[in-house]
This record gives C-alpha cells, structure tokens and sequence, in this order.
C-alpha cells in the first residue's frame, strides 16, 4: 500500500480532548432547547464564558495524556491519592450536599452561607467560615499538601495536615453555630462531610511528610493486625459512630428544635413515657452501648467464638431496644400533642446509634465466623484448621462480608426516621430495583446472557397480580380473588411459564441475538400491554382500580400493608434476603458451577457434558421468576400502573445496575442498583431528571472501558472481563494479535 | 386495490430506510462480528444534522422552487450522511475501540454500545428540547401526488426516498465490491489476522466501515425526517427493524440486507391491514411493530442465516 500522510497523534489527542470537553459543556446545564431556535442550547451551553472551564479540563486531561509518564510518576507517590479524594469529597459536600435543612433547596452551602452573612449575632468563627475560610482554606491545602509531596518537604506536611484539621473542626463547629442560630430540624450531611473530607486531607498531609519507608512500616502494622482481627473495622466505626450518636447527635426535634440524647432525656422526664424509655434515655442507652462495645472488642481481641456470638445477639438486642425506644419516644409525644406523629421528628442520632451498635455485632459475628474450631488445633506453618478458612473458600472475602453487613444495618435502621420522601424514593426507586438487579444478575452476570427485555416479565408480574385482585376490566372468577400475597406462587409461575417460552426457542441462538430477540420481546410485552387486546389490560391508562395492599390475617395477628412505606421497606428486605441467601446458595451450587462453564466457552461445556440449553433456560426462568416476585410488589405497593412503567430504558437502566456494580457479584447487583438509583434522587435539584438516562448511558460506556468489573467485583468475572485470559476465541481476540499500525 | 397500493408504496419507502440501515449493521457485523447497538443512534443524528441544515437553507419551506428542491434534497442526503459517518467514528473511536484493544468479550461490547447510543439519544435529545413532533421544513410538499395508479396515488416524496435509497444502495455495491477500500472490508470481513498480513491497516479499515455505514445511516436519517416527524428517540425502532431486516437477508451480507429491508418494509405494512378492503383490518395497523418483531423472533429462531446466507466477503 502506498505511503499514507501521518497526522501527529498529540494532535489527534488534542482534538478528542477539546471535542470532549464541548459535548461535556452540553451534558452538564439545564434543558434549553427550543421549537423556535434551535441553536438555543449551543449557544447557551458552548458559546458561553464557562465553557472556558470545560476546555481548561480538556486541555488538562490532553496534558496529563501526553507527559503521563511524569504525571504517573508523581501520582504514585504516597499521599496523592488521599489528596485527590479528599478535595472531592470536599467539592461534594460544598457544592452537592445540604447543609441546612430548613432551607429547602437552598439549604446547600452557597444559599446556607448567604443566610449566614445576611444574619447578624452569629459566632464570628462561623462568619470567617462561611464567608471566605471554606475556599481558601480549600485552595491552600490543595497547594500545600501537593507541593509537599512533590518537593518532599515534611514540614509543609506537617503544617497542611494541622491546618486541613484545624479547618475541619472549625467547619463542624462554625455549622453548629450557625444551624443553632437558625433552629429548626437539620439532618443535612454537609458539615460532617466535610469534616471527613478535611481529614483525609489531612491524612494526606502526613502520609507526604513521612518517608516511604515509615508509611511502609505503618501500613504493614495496620495490615497485620487487620488480618489477625477481622472485624476490627467494623467495631471502629462503630465506636466512632456510637460516639457522635451518643454525644452530638440530634434525637428528637420535636417543633424544630434540637434536641441530642441529654435533652431528650430532660424532655421526657415528667411525661408518660414508659419506663424502659425513660431508662433508655437516662442510662440506658449508654449502658448497652458500652457492654456491647466491650463485648465487640473483646470478641475481636480474642478471637473466641461464644464472645463472638454473644456479641452479635446482645447488639442485636440492644438496636432493638433503640427501635423501640424511638417508637415510644415519638408516639408519646405525639399523645402531648408535642411530635407530629409515630416515626416522625426523629432526629439522626437514634439510628446512627442502632448502627454503630448492629456493626459493633457485626464484627464479633465476623471474628466469630473467622475463629478457629476449637478443638482442631492450628496447623502447623500457619495454616489454619479447615473450617476456619471456609467463608474464604466461598468466595467472599472480610472486606465484602464487612460491607454487606454494614450495608444491612444501614437498610435495618435507617428508613424509620428518614424523612416521608426517602422512604417512599426507598421503597418505589431503590428497593425494587435492587430486587430486579438481583434476578438480572443471575441472568446478566452468572449465566452470560444479555436480556434486555427483562422488564417485560416485570410487567407480567405486575398484571398478573392486577388480574388476580381484580383490578383490570377483566375480573378474574370469584374463587380465584385473592390478595396480593397469595398472587406471588401465581405471579412466578406465570412469569417462569414466560419466560421458559420465550427462552426454549431462543437460548440456542448466539449472546447477540439473544438481546435482540429479548428486546423485541420486551417491547411486544409493552404493545400489547398499551393496544389493549379484549380491553384486559385497560389499555395506557394503567390499571382500571387500584391493587389492593396485601393482608396478613391468621385471626389473632394481622399485618395490613399500606399505611406506610415502610411496612413495605421491611417486607422487601425479607424479600432480598431471601433471595440473596438463595442465589449465594446457587452460584456455588453445582448450576452455579456450570453457569459459569457456559459463561466461559460454551463449546467447552457442552464437550464437558453440560446440558447448556437446560442451563441457560434455568438461569432464564429464575430470572424471569424474580422479576415477577418484584412485579408483584410493585404492583401492590404503587396501587396504579401503566404501561409506561414497563419501557426500554427500565430494562437498560436494570442492566447498568448490574454491570455498574459487577457483574456476578450479589454485593456488587445490590450495591450497583442502590448507588445508582440514590444518585438521581440525591442529585435530583442539580440533574434534570430527564438527563438520567443520559448520565447512565455516559457511565455504561466508561465502565466498559476502564473498570469492566464493576463496582464491587466477583473475582472469577473480574478476569473474564478484563480480557487478559485469552480464552475468547472470537475475532477481536484475533485483532488482538495484530499490533496496531503494523497492518501497513 | 387502491389501499393494497397505498400499502405497498409506504412499505417500499419504509423498507428502503430499513435498506439502508441494515447495510451499517452487516457491513460492521461483516468485520468485527458484532451487532452495533448503537448504529440507531446515528441514523437520528443524520436526521438532525440535515435538518439544521435544511431548516437554515429553506426556513419554514414555503414557495420552493423546483430548482431549489433538487439542491435540498442533494445537500440534505450529503448533511446527513456526513453528520452519519462523524458520529459513527467517534462511536468506534469512544466505545469500540478500547474494548477490541483489550480484547474484551462480546458482552462488554455489547453494553458499551447500549450505553453509547442511549447517551447519544439523550444528548440530542437535550439538546433538541425532547420534542416529540419536530419535523422538517415542508421543502416538497409532503402531499404532492406524482401519478395515480388505480386510484392509489404515488407520492412525489415515497418516490424521491426510494430514488435516493436505491442509488446509495448501488453506490455502495460498487464501492465494496470495485475499490480498494472495498477489497479492504471484505478482506477484513473474510479473515482479519491473514488481511492485516496481506498489508490491510486493520483499524482503518474498521473504522472506515463503520464511517461508510453511518453515511448511510445518515442519509437515511434525512429521508426519514422528510417524511416522518422525527425526535431524539426516533432511532430505536427503525435501528431494530432494520436489524431484523439485516438478519432477514443474512447479516453479513450486503445484497441481503437490500432484500431484507425493502422484504420486511413490505410486510410490516401489508400483514397487519390484510385483507386491504372494507376498511376493516383482521390485524390492525397498531400491531405493525408487533408485526415485525415476530418475524424478527421467527427468523432468527428458524433460519438464523437469513434468506441469502451470512459472509461478507463472498455475496459481495
């Protein structure tokens, strides 16, 4: 081939960068497009003096592209990655999250600090804060902390590091002062955040002021006694999290005002609080906070199984007599006419205590788990008895179990005293989500199918249940009336029949043909459901009456859903736990083994002697199945649906949860699903709402590129995806071969 | 027979899009064996290219002369076809082309090209307002009748669009089967480690695959949005069709998918209003996309190879 002329490649790299950095000037912004003018947004969002920011970002991405090999060099020092994440954690809590609630959208530290200066007779130290502190101080740790990593001046380090505490405290305090000043109920995160975000900084600081060998020597440390003592994260935070509940956390603010554990205590003395609660708030609750605290650490430090469990059941009992406290803290009230009713006006302190105690439990279960049997002696040259490395061999490590456990006092004890619109977002965005990324997970990240049609069996589900409590225009027979619990055998059973028939015909077919076919599934589910054969299923007006909720009615006990949401919450959580106790049981199953087979070289398998079709089609209908059991769900929690619930983007956005946060991993689907559904809301004055898909789009190819495994990956996924295996056979692997540009 | 007519003639327009469409899904699938899920994505950016263009030469479209008609039908196909292929190339160049560095397996690139084209849908549709009835400046007076065959009356613009679809298609045979470039795709198609010996730059050649089929793409965007109302998610419905139009004729294969197009075009239009008297339909026209998914379902489950056979390299 003739001689081509060569473009430079750093000029090639320029552009993409500037052209980047354009369209990213037109994701971020508000909507402005117009029927009248149609350049309106570019003109809006590109000609426009900030898009000088965005292409300061480009031109810096383009410059740490090409000297990358300098940049690498500096960022491997010890310290920038802490620096790096502090300041952003730093800009979220200025520029994200709120800091003072009864503001209302301007509650985030620009409208806070506004009020603050307007206000007069607030502590100088805040007004010094509020008002210039928080960006200087800021922009000279930024400068500090880097100039002392890179010319290596301890001193510099030492002094950042004071500073980035210093700064830290006289934030919590200046948003204490001034919050106190306002009065009014304040669950805002963004002083603590910052807080945080000021010690890493500062952790920063120290980690650039210490020599390499040190900071080997302190991690070493940290390393080994975290691998004689799992659990112990989980008790620090613990601690640290006790402490703040116990000592300045708000409790209880009934008519806006602040009250922590002492107060509150004042507050109910005379009342007709019942007596435990009176107890709880005098002495109580630090005296169970402190045994269990004793017993978690002891339970770490030892290494005994019995203090193990012992601690694990005595949290656990202790975060109960929290709940419970709270309940009568709030209902008593609400009888002096003081609350506004049962679970409201609770401040955070209560279940920031019930979690810091559950993770407390959580790390004597963890040591527990992790203690030799006695009996079996240790082996000798360090081996451990068999037992003892069980939950190792399973595939889950300290770490993921922490986090789940963690996780799982996080969905226990926070939704009581959320506020009414984090309660039904958990329940309506976030839990039934998680339940849909847990069945696609089996599909998605166990099994190797790409199904994008999954909503529509969700659909299913859900009109299945509708017809079932009589809902649609077409009224099931009188035996066959029943209440949403009882539709759930039904709703699974008509979901796994569809599922079967959609899989039985097409599993055959290559992965992606498979998505097509599933896609046009999908949508043929949607057209039905809107064109409305036999008027059955009234069409895209959604459902003729609303489902009704479920019932429980054994005679002497009687559970009624619906009266608020988190009845719901907890009946989810049975749910997933369930669900996930299943499907952990499953992936190590002996279908757990050849999914993966099939996943891996179908070819290989099937020569194996795996039935792959039959496989598939399992992983198929179990997939199909949950999707129902959420159908139902959805159906009885929400009362009206329509069509419009079941479109495309659901089933795509089903899919990024599950790829976001790993695919074939039960932590990573549940923590994918919940990350990715808390954002929008938490985002949702910053973000359009309509630009979510957009955003999800943007992260599904990113994650492709640079992090395939997701969030929080299983580890045999993990080396499929990044494709170093070398056990693909198709094409690109053949490309592969070829080195780019020696094709000429 | 005037509504048997009249059906056939919108099936045709459709299905030339469908044509055109479907050739970017197989000429990819020819030399990377993968769906491009994104290729929908383009043929909507086409539509909004030309329109800007269009919208910028004739205004609101009233009083063009005949002169003018022809010069916005040129430049709207070429608009459209180069806002195609840039989109394109930016998609292999943004979603593609680390994947198939890396190595990575198809369903890595298969969810990287979902994300892509709902990150393109949604861009444009930001930028557009999220409109759901923009529509192109009426430059040929979308109801002009060319001529009446038994009372059925052929619109000037159904025979512009498939003109217009028809000449691409042949331009495009000549190309892939006449020039270099073309022996590249097909070498490339045909077995990619031997091309890359054989001297054949593997990665242009990809990209100037996906950038040919993206012009094509893009054209079809332009004809589309003459004659239909278009919006930023106008892209998935026609993308998947013409897919199922691509795998119709046998993906991979460039003459199939010409078939397949005007084939599925065709019978999407005509099964559901059977029997085309009384006005009274046994399917009814609101199960057209019911319609064609079956057909997609029933091929890729009975005869996955379509009508002409898969292989790039050699149909061509």
């Amino acid at each position: 081939m003739n001689q081509r002329r060569t473009v430079p490649e750093w000029a090639g790299r320029a552009v993409a960068c500037f052209v980047g950095a354009i369209v990213l000037a037109l994701m971020v912004g508000p909507q402005q497009g117009s029927k009248n003018d149609y350049g309106l947004t570019f003109r809006e969002q590109v000609l426009n003096p900030r898009i000088i920011a965005f292409l300061v970002v480009g031109a810096l991405v383009f410059l740490a592209i090409t000297y990358q090999d300098i940049v690498r060099r500096y960022a491997s020092r010890p310290g920038v990655r802490p620096l790096i994440v502090g300041v952003l954690v730093l800009l979220a809590s200025y520029f994200l999250m709120r800091w003072y609630d009864p503001l209302g959208n301007n509650g985030k530290f620009a409208g806070f600090a506004d009020a603050v200066g307007r206000t007069g007779g607030i502590a100088p130290l805040a007004k010094v804060f509020f008002g210039w502190l928080w960006w200087v101080s800021l922009l000279v740790l930024i400068v500090g902390v880097f100039v002392a990593i890179a010319r290596k001046l301890r001193w510099l380090g030492w002094a950042s590091a004071g500073f980035a505490v210093v700064v830290g405290v006289i934030a919590l305090l200046a948003h204490a002062a001034a919050s106190g000043a306002g009065g009014g109920i304040d669950h805002s995160f963004g002083a603590p955040t910052a807080f945080i975000g000021y010690l890493v900084i500062a952790g920063a600081g120290v980690l650039a002021a210490r020599s390499n060998a040190e900071t080997a020597a302190t991690r070493e440390f940290v390393e080994r006694v975290m691998a004689f003592r799992p659990g112990l994260p989980l008790v620090a935070m613990g601690l640290v999290l006790g402490l703040l509940a116990l000592l300045i956390a708000t409790w209880f603010a009934p008519q806006r005002n602040n009250a922590t554990l002492v107060d509150t205590s004042k507050l109910f003395s005379g009342s007709d609080a019942s007596a435990l609660t009176t107890a709880y708030l005098g002495w109580l609750g630090y005296v169970l906070f402190v045994v269990v605290l004793v017993l978690g650490a002891a339970a770490v430090a030892t290494g005994q199984r019995m203090l193990g469990y012992v601690a694990t059941a005595a949290a656990l009992i202790a975060s109960l007599v929290t709940v419970i406290t709270l309940h009568d803290i709030s209902t008593t009230a609400f009888r002096a006419g003081a609350g506004a009713g049962p679970w409201r006006d609770l401040g955070t302190g209560g279940w920031l205590l019930s979690i810091a105690m559950f993770s407390i439990g959580s790390g004597g279960f963890i040591a527990a788990r992790r203690a030799p049997v006695r009996g079996r002696s240790v082996m000798v040259g360090g081996a451990t008895s068999p037992k003892a490395g069980r939950l190792h061999e399973m595939g889950a490590s300290t770490t993921t179990i922490s986090i789940a456990l963690f996780g799982l006092g996080l969905a226990l004890f926070y939704p009581p005293t959320a506020t009414g619109f984090w309660q039904q977002a958990l329940v309506t965005d976030i839990g039934v989500y998680v339940l849909l990324a847990i069945g696609l997970n089996v599909v998605i990240g166990w099994a190797g199918l790409l199904d994008l049609g999954y909503i529509a069996f969700y659909a299913i589900g859900s009109y299945t249940t509708a017809y079932l409590t009589g809902s649609l225009p077409v009224k099931p027979p009188s035996w066959l009336m029943m209440s949403p619990l009882w539709a759930i055998p039904f709703a699974i059973a008509v979901c796994l029949l569809a599922g079967v028939l959609l899989g039985a015909p097409t599993l055959r077919l290559r992965g992606d043909y498979l998505a097509i076919v599933t896609l046009g599934f999908g949508e043929i589910i949607r057209i039905i459901a809107v064109n409305n054969p036999g008027n059955f299923t009234n069409g895209p007006r959604g459902v003729a009456s609303a489902v009704p909720h479920p019932v429980i009615n054994l005679g002497f006990f009687r559970i009624e859903w619906g009266g608020n949401q988190l009845q719901y919450w907890y009946l989810l959580l049975v749910l997933v736990a369930l669900l996930v106790f299943l499907f952990y049981r499953l992936e190590n199953s002996r279908l757990g083994r050849a999914w993966a087979a099939v996943r891996e070289d179908e070819v290989a398998a099937q020569a194996t002697g795996v039935n792959t079709t039959r496989v598939k089609l399992l992983a198929f209908a179990i997939g199909a199945s949950t999707s129902g059991l959420a159908g139902v769900f959805f159906a009885s929690d929400i009362g009206y649906f329509n069509p419009q619930n079941f479109i495309l983007n659901n089933s795509i956005l089903i899919v990024a949860f599950v790829v976001f946060g790993g695919m074939g991993s039960l932590t990573g689907a549940i923590a994918g699903a919940a990350a990715l559904t808390w954002l929008p809301d938490f985002l949702r004055d910053q973000v359009p709402s309509e630009d979510r898909v957009m955003w999800i789009g943007a992260v599904l190819v990113i994650m492709m590129i640079f992090r395939p495994e997701g969030l929080i990956p299983a580890r045999r996924r993990k080396a499929e995806l990044s494709g170093l295996a070398g056990h693909d056979t198709s094409v690109d692997q053949d490309l592969r071969a070829v080195p780019a540009g020696e094709g000429v | 027979l005037t509504d048997f007519l009249n059906y056939l003639m919108l099936g045709l327009t459709r299905g030339s899009m469908y044509a055109l469409i479907a050739l970017g899904y197989t000429l990819v699938y020819g030399v990377l064996q993968l769906i491009n899920f994104a290729h929908s994505e383009v043929f909507m950016s086409g539509a909004f290219g030309s329109f800007l263009v269009v919208h910028a030469m004739v205004g609101d479209g009233k009083d063009v002369s005949g002169a003018e008609q022809v010069l916005v039908v040129l430049v709207g196909l070429a608009v459209g076809a180069l806002s195609g292929a840039v989109v394109a190339y930016a998609l292999e160049r943004v979603a593609y082309r680390p994947l198939r560095r890396r190595g990575a397996p198809k369903l890595a690139f298969l969810i990287s090209a979902i994300g892509a084209s709902f990150f393109l849908s949604q861009l444009f549709g930001k930028l557009f307002n999220r409109l759901g009835n923009n529509q192109f400046p009426d430059y040929l007076n979308k109801n002009a009748t060319l001529f009446t065959v038994f009372g059925a009356q052929v619109k000037l613009l159904q025979v512009v669009i498939i003109v217009a679809a028809v000449l691409l298609m042949i331009f495009l045979d000549r190309l892939v089967s006449g020039t270099k470039l073309g022996r590249g795709i097909r070498a490339t198609a045909e077995d990619a480690p031997t091309a890359a010996l054989m001297g054949v730059d593997i990665d242009r050649t990809i990209s100037r695959t996906f950038m040919i089929g993206g012009a094509l793409a893009g054209a079809a965007g332009f004809l589309f949005g003459s004659a239909f109302v278009f919006t930023n998610t106008m892209g998935f419905i026609p993308g998947i069709k013409a897919f199922a139009a691509a795998v119709l004729g046998g993906i991979g294969n460039i003459r199939g998918a010409m078939i397949g197009g005007l084939l599925l075009g065709v019978a999407e239009n005509l099964i559901p209003t059977a029997p085309w008297v009384g006005g009274h339909a046994w399917i009814g026209q609101e199960w057209t996309d019911v319609v064609a998914f079956v057909i997609l379902i029933l091929i890729l489950v009975f005869r996955p190879t379509g009508i002409l056979g898969e292989r790039l390299g050699r149909a061509a």
